[in-house]
């Protein structure tokens, strides 16, 4: 889904003389698993698919603030959160900007009959249509995203960093410290 | 007057954690129909990724870390309306309040004052954009200076409640901090957001240019400035240490008194805290006491290991050593507080004393303690060719001399001193020998 932005980052790490050295380890995986299964019931009962997503996203919040110790952790929180808000109140599903969607090459048929499990259309009466997939982004993969993705996308940045052993500490740049955190 | 500050308290608590959260649910609700809109959504978008880079992109000065997200939050409502300088400063408590502290009170309270700044800031362009006669230029630079003004009043108010210190003194001490460098990252927002309404965002690169040039100088500057003093420190310390090794090695060089210096700074120390002064100028006290015969370094080693009676000329040497070690600390420039006390610490109450014959409260207070201390351990101690007087017939000395070498009412307290102590432990005070070195450092420090 961010396959671009997690590539993208890989990237910058290598050339920032990144390596994998161990896989960090999270706490509560559990929790994401229980995302994923929430996710596939919504898939397999269209019919009440938003209860499932709405829930999925406790969950995942949950996960986050189990593992808030790490900063992309916390900034994946904000991306949620907000995005979770747009959710909770859209009846369980992302409301999609039309008029920006019809750029991308994709078929729209399920978004707009709602047989898609996870977007439904944005209207007049959609609830925090600023929280929703409203802004076009046109590169690397074109794509409608969300204020909360930009969070999102700014998390996995991080995180690839960190995983490639290279963190980013965005408080010690908000300190004007170095950047990097010592290990 | 306590009942009064109480009041005064409450009152300041009841603005902060109920004005300041209500006003910041109406500002926040007011923006968010304009949220709403779909024109808008692209202006909100750019102002959060500039919200975002501006929350990691400090400017340093001297001693706080100013970041430029009032400069965008400015910028917004200049360019667009209040909905956009709310929008920006929320995104900013939230990024915050997840990433830096998670307190749900303070990040709501301080999103109040911001929010009413912005509004405050807003609503006055929009009554000076009614006369329809003020340049937007001129305007913008009294808005900057009215969103730093309501900015830090606000902020003051809230961290003056909960650091429970005068809402003035928390003003005061903000506006010293930043003042100068955040009107400028303001007028730069002022400047860049006119520049940007006229040209699109092409001017923005010039404008980004010169403010990491400024920035950079800024962070070279500090640098210097840090090392600088990072110097200075280290001078005084090396001072310190130096004067403080000297006073060791009088004691040393005079076999009469080894450990003197060391015993009434103590005794010093003491009759300081008994009568009641700051910490501080307790510690003065204690130094001085260190350094009040350090002009003994000047005094010729057959005057000062004299065995048997002196000369009257000798005599008169040995009084030098007041003006000498008042000459010495002088010209270390260091110690400045304590000149008085090295100088006079021979002077009488009576005005028979040395080196310049002042009588009564002409004597610093300084002096006048030491010159107690410094007579009593020249009494009690013992000396190579004879054993040092019993305290109570020290005491008994002491108290002679009150009024006449002594000031009457530091020697009363003196005696009640020395008598509430226990009898092993005055004994072990007067056999002091001398001070290992790093604990004279650390009372010197």
């Amino acid at each position: 889904m961010l396959l671009d932005v997690i590539a993208l980052s890989f990237l910058v790490a290598l050339l920032r003389g990144g390596r994998i050295k161990d896989f960090p380890k999270f706490k509560q995986i559990k929790l994401l698993v229980v995302t994923i299964l929430l996710q596939a019931c919504a898939v397999l009962f269209p019919a009440i698919g938003g209860i499932f997503i709405s829930i999925a996203y406790v969950f995942i919040l949950a996960f986050l603030v189990f593992n808030r110790e790490f900063e992309d952790m916390r900034i994946f929180l904000i991306g949620w959160f907000l995005n979770a808000i747009a959710i909770w109140s859209n009846n369980g599903k992302m409301p999609i900007d039309l008029v920006q969607a019809a750029k991308l090459p994709y078929d729209l048929e399920p978004v707009i009959n709602g047989t898609n499990f996870k977007h439904s259309v944005l209207t007049e009466s959609s609830n925090f249509p600023f929280l929703t997939d409203v802004i076009y982004m046109p590169s690397i993969i074109p794509r409608i995203i969300s204020i909360g993705d930009i969070f999102i996308m700014l998390g996995a940045f991080l995180l690839v960093q960190r995983l490639m052993n290279k963190p980013i500490s965005l408080l010690q740049l908000r300190e004007g410290k170095s950047y990097a955190t010592k290990n | 007057m306590r009942q009064k500050t109480d009041y005064a308290n409450w009152i300041k608590g009841i603005v902060v954690q109920v004005g300041f959260v209500i006003a910041a649910i109406y500002i926040f609700y007011t923006s968010s129909s304009e949220w709403a809109v779909r024109e808008h959504w692209g202006v909100l978008s750019t102002y959060t990724l500039l919200t975002i880079f501006s929350c990691f992109a400090p400017v340093r000065i001297s001693n706080t870390i100013l970041t430029v997200n009032n400069a965008v939050i400015f910028s917004g409502i200049l360019l667009y309306g209040v909905w956009v300088g709310v929008w920006a400063a929320v995104i900013e408590s939230l990024i915050i309040a997840f990433l830096v502290r998670f307190n749900p009170l303070k990040a709501i309270i301080n999103i109040g004052q911001l929010l009413m700044t912005i509004w405050t800031v807003a609503f006055l362009k929009d009554w000076i954009e009614g006369f329809g006669t003020v340049s937007p230029i001129i305007s913008d630079l009294i808005l900057a200076v009215v969103y730093w003004f309501v900015n830090l009043i606000l902020c003051g108010l809230g961290i003056s409640y909960f650091h429970q210190m005068t809402w003035a003194r928390t003003v005061k001490m903000m506006a010293k901090g930043f003042t100068s460098t955040y009107l400028l990252l303001l007028i730069l927002a002022g400047v860049g957001s006119r520049l940007v309404e006229s040209y699109g965002p092409l001017p923005l690169i010039p404008m980004m240019i010169a403010f990491i040039t400024i920035s950079y100088v800024f962070h070279h500057y500090y640098d210097n400035l840090q090392r600088l003093q990072q110097k200075v420190e280290e001078v005084k310390s090396f001072n310190h240490n130096f004067l403080t090794t000297m006073a060791a090695s009088i004691d040393a060089r005079d076999r009469y008194t080894s450990g003197h210096s060391q015993r009434v700074a103590y005794w010093g120390r003491e009759i300081a805290r008994d009568i009641g002064l700051s910490e501080r100028k307790v510690e003065d006290v204690y130094i001085g006491g260190i350094l009040h015969d350090i002009g003994k370094i000047g005094i010729e080693d057959e005057i000062l290991n004299k065995k048997g009676k002196l000369t009257p000329e000798e005599y008169d040497k040995i009084k030098q050593h007041t003006v000498i070690g008042y000459e010495i600390i002088l010209q270390a420039g260091m110690f400045n507080e304590l000149l008085p006390a090295i100088r006079s610490h021979h002077e009488r109450i009576d005005g028979r004393g040395y080196p310049d014959g002042l009588a009564g409260d002409e004597i610093p207070l300084m002096a006048r303690i030491l010159a107690i201390s410094d007579a009593f351990d020249a009494m009690v101690a013992d000396r190579p060719y004879r054993k040092g007087l019993p305290v109570e017939e020290a005491l008994q000395e002491i108290r002679r001399g009150s009024g006449t070498q002594f000031d009457p009412i530091l020697a009363e307290h003196f005696i009640r001193i020395v008598q509430r102590l226990p009898y092993e432990e005055l004994q072990s005070i007067i056999g002091i020998e001398s001070i290992p070195q790093k604990q004279l450092q650390e009372a010197i420090r």
